[in-house]
């Protein structure tokens, strides 16, 4: 550390940068963390709130002691009794906005916890605690309930519990949920478990189902089973979270190569140091270790600034996540594999950089290290007097085509820089891309006018409803399990224009038992064309409530949070990769200032060594955005074929094309713009003092 | 009053070495420092210099003494802290960069002790290049020849293809000369010339900068080596960042060389 300092009064800004840049670095690895980082936090949410392990939705349950009923199971710790329905906003008019209600009893409530984080629990008749957003404390909200009755509900609180997170909900007290429902009894039982594993849960559920069938009471739609302390909307973001997770892999290639350059550099700028140390009799196994504490060393300190910024990242986008598709604002939390990851990655990393630096600064011949400052002068290899005979171009332009030839190694460096930052902007942007068009897909079904059927008692339909209107269909929707798979169903006319009916294989099904399944999920459980789905203890249709028709479903804000989670991926991911390239581009031109002096003494001025400088810098950079491309579109696709092969589902790929263009701008503007400031640094002094530096 | 090391105006008009109206090179209270504070580096103090049209001058001193710094500014590569320094008319020290490297372009020549060639360009294109720089009215064609002329000069015609680390030491001296040459600047500044090289390529090379005078051009060389300040038209000692006025800095020009005995022993090298 002592060294470190020593290193800092001596060269302060370079060591800073380093410093920095290695935290960045470090830093980025944070979006490995996300996934952890969100489901830690989704369950410390749960833990607060005491969610259910089983939750059931009933039929009427008429004036029967539900909790006394079901107490008596095994493994049953709690039951809490509720009831949930939807009213209609803005009574009266057409197509209201939809709210869920739920009644609970704020006395009792064990299970399912209901705050109110501002004003207070509902306490009397038509008092409700609405969740944010919803209206204000002390407003008078009219909703139309399932009756058809119109009922005035006074805000008392804002508040909720995280299972309704997601939702925008009214909680209130059971007898007026009750109106609102038009029930006698309650139609939602949650039930707190002793034993959290999900066969026992299961087990609890079907051991429920059993009693209540014996009263007369049907389950409404599969008993929902928590197991093992999770929220129950892991699973809603469990997709889109090792989707960040995967791009961890993209922040870590690009925080590599940062960390490779940054020592690089650090280590390879003391060769003529070191060969004056070497002149002077020291030892290269000495000289060796000095260099590799030093990088340790500043590897060190950047880690006391990586790891915090590791944990804002991942923070910042993991609330980001869940705020946004969840409704959730998690506390921090901190994912301790990863923090060891990163410093690992840290301190291993530039020590192995650095040990391969070192061995080089120190294996070049003494005499040539000390009378050359780039260790080799242009024209000693081969490929350099090949250069040297290539004429095109004007002089300047020829003298920054032979420097890239002769700095391969840097010129190659800073292209895989560029490569890596391009592709990391392209696979970013097009799994964006991706997952907008799969939602947008994915939703579109819900443009149609739907009906559901009922299987069991209490729910009456109007079947003709559908017919009434020809641009209309009626579907089922349930969710089924297959082979351990939980498998949304969806029953369709065999001539529906709801969904697209393209298929990769086979054909449409004409008949009963007849099925088409996703090519993805085909291939991932592995079921053939003609493979009979009902032989398998498949689909199990409980029980339907009635639809709640949706006129047009927009999904603007899904797109916005995916844009917004995303960019900020993008950001942190795109921000390591231009450092690494700002870094590269820096040492280039620093390294040349000697050269750069010498063309100011016979005349040049400033425009002339830009000339240089982006006269190597734009060949570069386009052959990066070229590699990009080709990287950010495979690397794209195989993380979305990955994605797809360990979640059996089937999203496809869109490249996002568009971006191209910005892309190419902002890394042609963008080296132009650093290669001018660098430019602009090493010009600023008279030449005489940059000579006599090189003397 | 502290006397100065360098012959008056007047004293050059008489002996008709410079032009009393308009010296070439004209440098007042000239100073130069680095840094601020008790940490400030001088480089050189209240230095006032003349030098005629044609003449050539050599500026010795011990290492430190300020003499690589004046040559600097005078070459138009660094800028005094303070003072006026005027060359052929310009008022160089108030020139803006883009401004002052045109002029030194299109004005000064300068050999730098480590030659300071670009290393990726052969012996034409370094040469061309500072044509280039300096004139952008000469044409592609002229400039070869013009570049190919100035190295046959030197005695490199049949190494101009070759690049800097294919030269010798000497020889890389040479492209540095035919590249301060081939602009026609009125002045030459030369900062040790010789310093990296044998005591054969050294004659050469001082040879041929000498042989530039008779062309008109003024030679402003900066260096250690005593035998080669004797052959100069007059000698101007620096000493701590001054003009040494106890060394008789001034040979009795045309014929030169007159460095004295007390030249040398001042001048400690």
């Amino acid at each position: 550390m002592r060294q470190v300092l020593r290193e800092v009064r001596r060269a302060p800004s370079r060591i800073v940068v380093s410093v920095f840049a290695l935290a960045l670095a470090i830093g980025a690895i944070g979006v490995f963390a996300i996934p952890t980082v969100a489901s830690s936090s989704l369950r410390d949410a749960a833990e607060r709130d005491n969610l259910a392990e089983v939750v059931i939705g009933t039929s009427d349950t008429g004036d029967m002691n539900v909790e006394t009923l079901l107490d008596s199971l095994d493994n049953v710790q709690a039951v809490d009794t509720q009831i949930e329905t939807e009213v209609s906003l803005d009574a009266g008019a057409p197509g209201g906005a939809l709210l869920k209600v739920i009644g609970f009893d704020g006395q009792t409530q064990q299970i399912d916890l209901v705050h109110a984080e501002d004003g207070r629990l509902p306490e009397g008749r038509d008092e409700v605690l609405v969740s944010n957003g919803v209206a204000p404390i002390g407003t008078t909200v009219a909703v139309t309930g399932q009756d058809g009755e119109t009922t005035d509900l006074t805000v008392v609180g804002i508040g909720g519990t995280s299972f309704w997170s997601a939702t925008s909900a009214a909680f209130t007290t059971l007898e007026t949920a009750r109106d609102l429902a038009g029930l006698e009894g309650v139609n939602r039982i949650v039930i707190s478990a002793d034993d959290v594993g999900k066969d026992e849960l299961r087990a609890t559920a079907d051991s429920a189902r059993d009693l209540l069938a014996q009263e007369d009471v049907a389950m409404t739609f599969l008993p929902i089973t928590i197991a093992n302390n999770e929220h129950p909307v892991e699973a809603d973001i469990e997709q889109v979270s090792s989707l960040i997770g995967i791009l961890g892999i993209v922040a870590g290639i690009v925080a590599l190569v940062l960390l490779g350059s940054t020592t690089n550099t650090l280590i390879t700028e003391r060769t003529r140091e070191v060969a004056v140390m070497r002149a002077l009799g020291a030892r290269s196994r000495p000289l060796r270790r000095r260099l590799r504490r030093l990088a340790v060393g500043i590897a060190i300190a950047a880690v006391v600034i990586g790891v915090p910024l590791g944990i804002l990242i991942s923070n910042v986008i993991a609330r980001m996540v869940l705020q946004e598709f969840v409704g959730v604002t998690p506390d921090i939390a901190v994912s301790l594999p990863v923090i060891a990851g990163s410093v690992l990655f840290a301190l291993v990393g530039a020590r192995l950089v650095a040990a391969r630096a070192a061995r080089r600064v120190t294996k070049i011949p003494l005499a040539t290290a000390l009378r050359d400052r780039d260790g080799s002068p242009f024209g000693r290899r081969f490929t350099e007097r090949l250069a040297s005979r290539v004429r095109l171009g004007g002089l300047l332009d020829r003298t920054a085509f032979r420097n890239g030839v002769h700095r391969r190694s840097r010129s190659m460096a800073i292209v895989a820089q560029i490569t890596a930052a391009v592709a990391a902007l392209l696979i970013i942007a097009s799994l964006a891309t991706t997952i907008n068009d799969f939602n947008a897909a994915s939703v579109e079904p819900f443009n149609w006018v739907s009906r559901t059927e009922v299987a069991g008692p209490g729910l009456d339909i109007d079947a003709d409803v559908a017919d009434s209107d020809p641009r209309s269909e009626v579907s089922i929707d349930a969710i089924g399990e297959f082979d351990g798979w939980q498998v949304d169903v969806r029953g369709v006319e065999d001539d529906t224009l709801m969904i697209d009916r393209h298929l990769d294989e086979g054909s449409w099904f004409v008949q009963s038992k007849e099925a088409v399944v996703s090519t993805g999920f085909a291939e991932r459980v592995g079921v053939n064309i003609v493979y009979s789905l009902d032989e398998q203890p498949a689909v199990e249709l409980a029980g339907l409530t009635e639809t709640i028709v949706i006129d047009s479903f927009q999904d603007d804000g899904g797109r916005q949070a995916i844009l917004m989670i995303f960019g900020a991926i993008g950001f942190v991911v795109v921000s390591v990769a231009g450092l690494a390239v700002a870094s590269g581009l820096a040492v280039n031109v620093y390294e040349r200032r000697h050269e750069f002096a010498a063309l100011q003494a016979v005349g040049g001025r400033k425009r002339h060594v830009f000339r240089v400088v982006s006269a190597e810098l734009i060949p570069m950079a386009v052959l990066g955005i070229g590699f990009g491309l080709i990287a950010g579109y495979f690397g794209g696709k195989a993380i979305m074929g990955s994605f797809e092969a360990s979640n059996a589902v089937e999203i496809g790929y869109t490249f996002a094309a568009g971006v191209i263009p910005a892309a190419a701008a902002v890394v042609i503007v963008g080296s132009l713009v650093l290669g001018g400031l660098m430019v602009r640094r090493v010009t600023r002094q008279p030449a005489a003092l940059t000579l006599r530096s090189a003397a | 009053m502290e006397l100065t090391a360098h012959i008056s105006p007047l004293d050059l008009a008489i002996s008709g070495s410079i032009d009393l109206i308009r010296p070439l090179v004209s440098a007042t209270d000239l100073t130069r420092r680095w840094g601020r504070g008790s940490s400030a580096q001088l480089g050189i103090d209240g230095v006032d210099l003349m030098i005629g049209y044609g003449e050539l001058v050599a500026i010795v001193g011990p290492s430190g003494s300020g003499k690589s710094t004046l040559g600097a500014l005078v070459a138009g590569i660094d800028r005094p802290t303070s003072g006026s320094l005027v060359i052929d008319g310009t008022r160089i020290d108030r020139l803006s960069n883009d401004r002052l490297a045109r002029w030194r372009g299109g004005n000064v020549g300068i050999v730098f002790q480590n030659f300071h060639l670009l290393p990726t360009l052969n012996a034409t294109e370094n040469v061309e290049l500072a044509l280039k720089l300096a004139d952008k009215s000469v044409g592609r064609r002229e400039r070869r020849l013009r570049s190919g002329e100035a190295l046959a000069s030197v005695g490199l015609g049949d190494k101009m293809k070759r690049l800097p680390t294919q030269l010798s030491g000497g020889e890389q001296q040479r492209v540095a000369i035919a590249r301060a040459v081939v602009t026609r600047p009125r002045l030459i500044v030369a900062d040790e010339p010789t310093g990296s090289l044998d005591q054969e390529s050294g004659h050469v090379v001082f040879d041929l900068l000498a042989g530039l005078v008779s062309s008109g051009t003024t030679v402003l060389l900066i260096t250690h080596d005593e035998n080669l300040a004797k052959r100069t038209d007059r000698v101007i000692a620096m000493l701590d960042g001054r003009v040494d006025a106890s060394i008789p800095a001034v040979s009795e020009f045309v014929d030169g060389p007159l460095a004295t005995d007390a030249l040398v022993a001042a001048v400690a090298l």
